[in-house]
């Protein structure tokens, strides 16, 4: 094995140094360096090019150029990492490390996102396939897959950001706009639950009935200005969310494991309100990190010690139900924070920048401030890489469904639920982590049209720019961080292939 | 801002327009808010910046798109130099003078005042303000536009530039061209006096614009090692030692990593506007709050905000309040519209620029070369009216054909030097004049004429489509010859019959003789005529107001008479801004929307 992967990243640098050559070389004949200069009346326009040329070297030989930049790079090993200066006399290196921290802060999220949402549709519609539902999906992953970005990201950003914050400034449902929403809301329900007519009936009705009632009354309560979800919110839904990971991953049958989930939520309701001083009073992300690693820790802990026979399937459950519960207290607390935050920012999402300049507000207020400005670039990403996600988990889940060890474990008696989650499920996820490896490749590589209409400067712009000017050290950064990243998830994937998949083991 | 550039950007940025073109709700306001003016506290009067009188700096942050990062506090090296950021330097910098809105020379008297004390020999007199004081409390001084002047003047040898083609010492963007009109520098009496004399060795026509904002003498002796008074003596006795240091710090001690707000001691600043402690995020904005030193009229708003932003995502970004004021490069048809969908929420302006279209005939080869009847064929059957019509007009109705080179349809003095130069011959298209010019030129059906520009550039394949639909009936065969490195290659070897492209104007009053006289730069046509030289030289020889008018008329008669080419349009350009703030102006300079940002209030 070790030989195994000493000999693909010994070949993979090769690649590397290979194609960066050939990067280098096609990118300082993309064009002329010279071109605005060239256009200029200016009377030392002689000068200036001189000027341009030394600084870009544009006399020298482009082999003796690129040694200089492979040897500048060489250094990264050494400590004294030198990538070079943009046009504008700007040290890259710098400023790659702003356009990578840039781009994983707007693309994490999404890829993680577009990931969860996209295998769970893909499995719903595969086990629904050819429903409704299944029709609805697939139409609107194609539909979303073919979206230009900037055309959505127009749509997205005059109704989800200038249409929704004329309305927040009110923050009432209109009757009418309540009973769509409901009939909506009700229509997919029984769509993707299914089952018999009556069944269906019933779950649009009361789906129906509940969004149209809450919605009503958040009106009533001025909710959506003055937003309050509550301990008992918490409570209510980690438990919720409890139960439903427990029937996922092991059938609500096992009681320990269901004991173990509800115990994290109590215990995670309980530990918010011990924590909640300190929380509000001195927040910071250590704080953050710090409580995350140890709801982590409580949660595995309870399930070890409810598991018994199931342990190891009963900690996967506490440890999942822990972080939707650590996630409930954030998001609590975020919504208690809100109508300070409409104080502070009238408009609350914005159709540009990472952050609002000059924001003044606390702690919590600038998580939201931060979350208000990364929520439609997130949409929009989410939105297209789910449907690559969902078809391909659909199509490898209809695959394994079709098995024959699939029909033998029907055949032997098993439930749908084991059927589907241990056995095919598992099984349909091993092409898909070779997906998902390289999404997180493609992650630091920047979105280069969602960074320029949402006013981000990431790795993409970095590129852009660089090409536009025909500037070869913002260019070969780029490819440098992006080429790597390839090579080191394509790595990932196969050893992730391998590990999950023994007949391709060797 | 001495550089004229041509706007191929224009391009680029009008294919960018077209990504968001799809989109907004077609059901917009009906009543378009454009032409009218904002609700200025104090009219303005004349090309310059309104006097508002008692302005008392008001709390709040206003919001400026600009297109590109931010580079640094140095704005003349040109690694750094560009409109982006000096629309962010120039509110940092005093200065003796600036662009009005139609690109006449305004005085700022605050700062202080200037006049030519002779005519010949050019001798000009500074006086700056006694108040003028750094933002660290150190006046503005003597001591400064020495610095200023070496750093335009002095070689990479220690010597003052004989003809300006040496290497400099100093990195500025300017070469060494002030060296080269004033080989003795600023004349003074002491290092820290207020009062100065630049000796000109030739008139020269543009001595108005040609001292611009100086860099901090004391800091730069401070960073050499040297006293003020230290660093004057040193400058003014070539003293290497202290030269090389101080020009070290000059070219790189300025520059930024972006995100890093300079460390104030290192930049003060003269200007109305000075830097926020950290205000400057990388890739995202960078916000000034008013200069609690400055001595003249403050700032109206305490904090102004550039947000770095492309100009697909502006309008939309208007329109939630992200950004308060606009300037999208290169405006379409669709700019306009979808601003003017947002009803009485913003301020639209249209207004025409300093940068002009024109079609330019090949002097060096082709058919155009030696026949004035080939060229005045040419002329007749150009639309010049339909192109406006159909693609200026949507954008500025006000938008008119251009008759003139050196003047523009906004300038006051337009209709004089027109109804001299010019009297409207090529003003409709005459095919059957056309046609008789084309066969008295001998010019045989189907003669190829290459027009050229630079591509991708849909406005001007629009304008050669045009060309082509009228002139084709007389007899040529027009050819869109576009090609991406227009400027490289076709340009400089001649490979055209006509070439379409446009000048920025600087407002400069002699640059045009880099154009239109014999054997200069810019005159890429290779174009030749005995009274255009002899005009540029008399009207860049001297100071004299009225000859410069008199010439300008001259040069523009004899390129009519000639047909040097066919002046089209001036680029519309597109100024937007929330109904919320106060004195946003359009300006046909190329300083842009912030040209007065510092008079810019929040509506009360």
């Amino acid at each position: 094995m070790l030989k195994f992967i000493l000999r693909r990243i010994g070949v993979s640098a090769l690649v590397l140094l290979g194609a960066s050559f050939l990067m280098f070389i096609l990118v300082i004949n993309s064009g002329d360096p010279l071109k605005d200069l060239r256009e200029s009346n200016a009377q030392n326009r002689e000068q200036l090019m001189a000027q341009r040329a030394e600084l870009l070297r544009l006399d020298d030989n482009p082999f003796e150029r690129y040694w200089d930049w492979l040897t500048g790079v060489a250094g990264c090993f050494t400590g004294s990492c030198d990538l070079g200066v943009t046009i504008n006399g700007v040290d890259v290196l710098g400023l790659t490390q702003q356009a990578a921290a840039s781009s994983l802060r707007l693309i994490t999220l999404a890829t993680l996102l577009a990931i969860v949402v996209g295998v769970a549709l893909g499995i719903l519609t595969a086990i629904r396939q050819y429903s409704g539902f299944d029709y609805v999906v697939t139409f609107s992953a194609f539909l979303f897959f073919s979206l230009p970005v900037f055309w959505a990201a127009t749509l997205l950003k005059e109704f989800a950001a200038i249409q929704y914050n004329n309305w927040i400034a009110v923050g009432q449902y209109a009757p009418t706009t309540i009973v769509v929403a409901a009939l909506v809301v009700g229509f997919v329900l029984q769509a993707v639950l299914g089952g018999t007519r009556r069944r269906r009936l019933v779950t649009g009705v009361g789906a129906f009935a509940f969004v149209a009632v809450v919605l009503f009354v958040f009106n009533a309560l001025d909710w959506w200005r003055n937003p309050t979800f509550g301990l008992g919110g918490v409570l209510l839904v980690s438990a919720a969310a409890g139960v439903l990971v427990t029937a996922l991953v092991a059938g609500l049958r096992n009681r320990r494991v269901l004991y173990a989930a509800l115990t994290t939520s109590v215990v995670g309701t309980v530990a918010y309100l011990a924590f909640a001083p300190l929380l509000v009073n001195q927040p910071s992300w250590l704080l953050l990190a710090g409580l995350f690693v140890l709801t982590l820790l409580v949660s595995a802990g309870i399930g070890a010690a409810w598991g018994g026979f199931a342990r190891r399937q009963a900690m996967l459950v506490t440890g999942i139900t822990g972080v939707i519960t650590s996630i409930l207290v954030v998001a609590d607390i975020l919504i208690a924070n809100w109508s300070s935050f409409l104080g502070i920012k009238s408009r609350p999402i914005s159709t540009i920048g990472s952050q609002t300049p000059n924001f003044t507000g606390d702690f919590w207020e600038q998580v939201l401030d931060m979350g208000t400005q990364i929520l439609l670039p997130t949409v929009l990403l989410t939105l297209v890489s789910v449907a690559t996600h969902s078809r391909y988990t659909r199509s490898s889940m209809l695959e394994t469904l079709n098995q024959d060890y699939v029909r033998t474990a029907r055949s032997k008696g098993l439930s749908e639920r084991e059927v589907i989650v241990k056995h095919a499920f598992r099984n349909a996820l091993i092409p898909i982590t070779t997906i998902v490896a390289f999404d997180f490749a493609a992650l630091i590589g920047g979105a280069v049209i969602t960074e320029q209409v949402f006013g981000w400067k990431g790795m993409g712009a970095l590129f852009q720019d660089g090409l536009n000017a025909v500037d070869p050290a913002p260019v070969m950064a780029f490819f440098l961080v992006t080429g790597i990243a390839a090579v080191v998830m394509n790595l990932v994937a196969d050893l992730a292939y391998a590990a999950l998949d023994p007949r391709i083991r060797r | 801002m001495k550089i004229r550039r041509l706007s191929a950007a224009v391009a680029v940025a009008a294919s960018g327009a077209l990504l968001f073109s799809a989109c907004t709700s077609p059901a917009g306001s009906d009543d378009p808010a454009e032409g009218d003016s904002t609700a200025t506290s104090a009219a303005a009067d004349g090309p310059c910046k309104a006097d508002l009188g008692d302005v008392a700096t008001a709390d709040g942050e206003i919001k400026v798109s600009v297109e590109d990062e931010f580079l640094g506090y140095n704005s003349n090296t040109p690694e750094t130099y560009s409109t982006y950021n000096s629309a962010v330097t120039d509110r940092l910098f005093s200065n003796f003078w600036y662009f009005g809105d139609d690109g006449s020379i305004c005085t700022d008297e605050s700062y202080g005042t200037y006049e030519a004390v002779s005519e010949d020999p050019l001798q000009v007199e500074y006086t700056l303000n006694d108040e003028a004081v750094w933002s660290d409390g150190t006046p503005v001084t003597y001591a400064d536009y020495v610095l200023d002047w070496a750093a335009q003047a002095i070689t990479e040898d220690g010597k003052v530039t004989e003809d300006g083609t040496e290497t400099p010492l100093f990195n500025h963007i300017s070469g060494l061209t002030l060296g080269d009109y004033v080989p003795e520098g600023p004349q003074a009496d002491s290092p820290d006096a207020k009062t100065f004399t630049y000796d000109y060795e030739t008139v020269y026509a543009d001595w108005k614009i040609q001292i611009s904002s100086p860099f901090p003498a004391h800091v730069v002796a401070e960073q050499a090692g040297v006293s003020t008074e230290e660093l004057v003596a040193a400058i003014q006795d070539l003293d290497m030692g202290v030269l090389k240091k101080a020009a070290e710090f000059w070219n790189e001690g300025w520059l930024s990593q972006p995100g890093q707000v300079p460390d104030p001691a290192l930049t003060p600043v003269t200007g109305p506007y000075n830097f926020k402690a950290d205000g400057w995020q990388a890739g995202q904005y960078i916000t000034l709050e008013a200069n609690e030193q400055y001595w003249g009229t403050p700032a109206a708003t305490k904090e102004l905000t550039f947000r770095f932003v492309a100009a697909d995502a502006q309008i939309q970004a208007l329109a939630n309040g992200d950004l308060d004021a606009i300037n999208p490069n290169g405006p379409t048809v669709d700019t306009v519209q979808q601003l003017e969908q947002l009803g009485d929420a913003v301020t639209v302006e249209s207004s025409p620029t300093l940068t002009w279209e024109h079609l330019d005939f090949n002097f060096g080869s082709g058919i155009f070369s030696d026949s004035l009847e080939a060229r005045e064929a040419f002329a007749l059957c150009v639309p010049r009216q339909k192109i406006v019509d159909d693609l200026i007009q949507p954008i500025d109705p006000e938008a008119v054909v251009m008759n003139a080179r050196e003047v523009f349809p906004f300038q006051e003095n337009y209709e004089d030097v027109v109804s001299q130069s010019y009297d409207g011959r090529y003003d409709e298209v005459d095919l059957d004049a056309a046609k008789e010019k084309f066969e008295a030129a001998g010019l045989e059906e189907g003669t190829k004429v290459r027009i050229g520009y630079a591509a991708p550039n849909p406005r001007r394949a629009a304008e050669v489509e045009a060309i082509k639909s009228s002139c084709d009936q007389v007899g040529f065969d027009v050819e869109d010859s576009a090609a991406e490195d227009f400027f490289d290659k076709d340009l400089p070897n001649g490979d055209y019959e006509v070439a379409l492209f446009a000048w920025a104007g600087s407002g400069q009053i002699a640059s045009g003789q880099n154009i239109y006289a014999t054997d200069q730069p810019q005159n890429y046509g290779k174009y030749s005529d005995e009274t255009v030289d002899e005009a540029w030289k008399t009207l860049a020889g001297t100071t004299d107001e009225a000859v410069h008018a008199e010439q300008v008329v001259v040069i523009e008669k004899q390129l009519w008479d000639t047909l040097f080419g066919i002046p089209l349009f001036a680029h519309p350009g597109v100024i937007a801004s929330s109904s919320s703030v106060e004195n946003v102006r359009p300006t046909a300079a190329q300083s842009g929307i912030v040209w007065n940002a510092e008079q810019w209030a929040r509506a009360s």
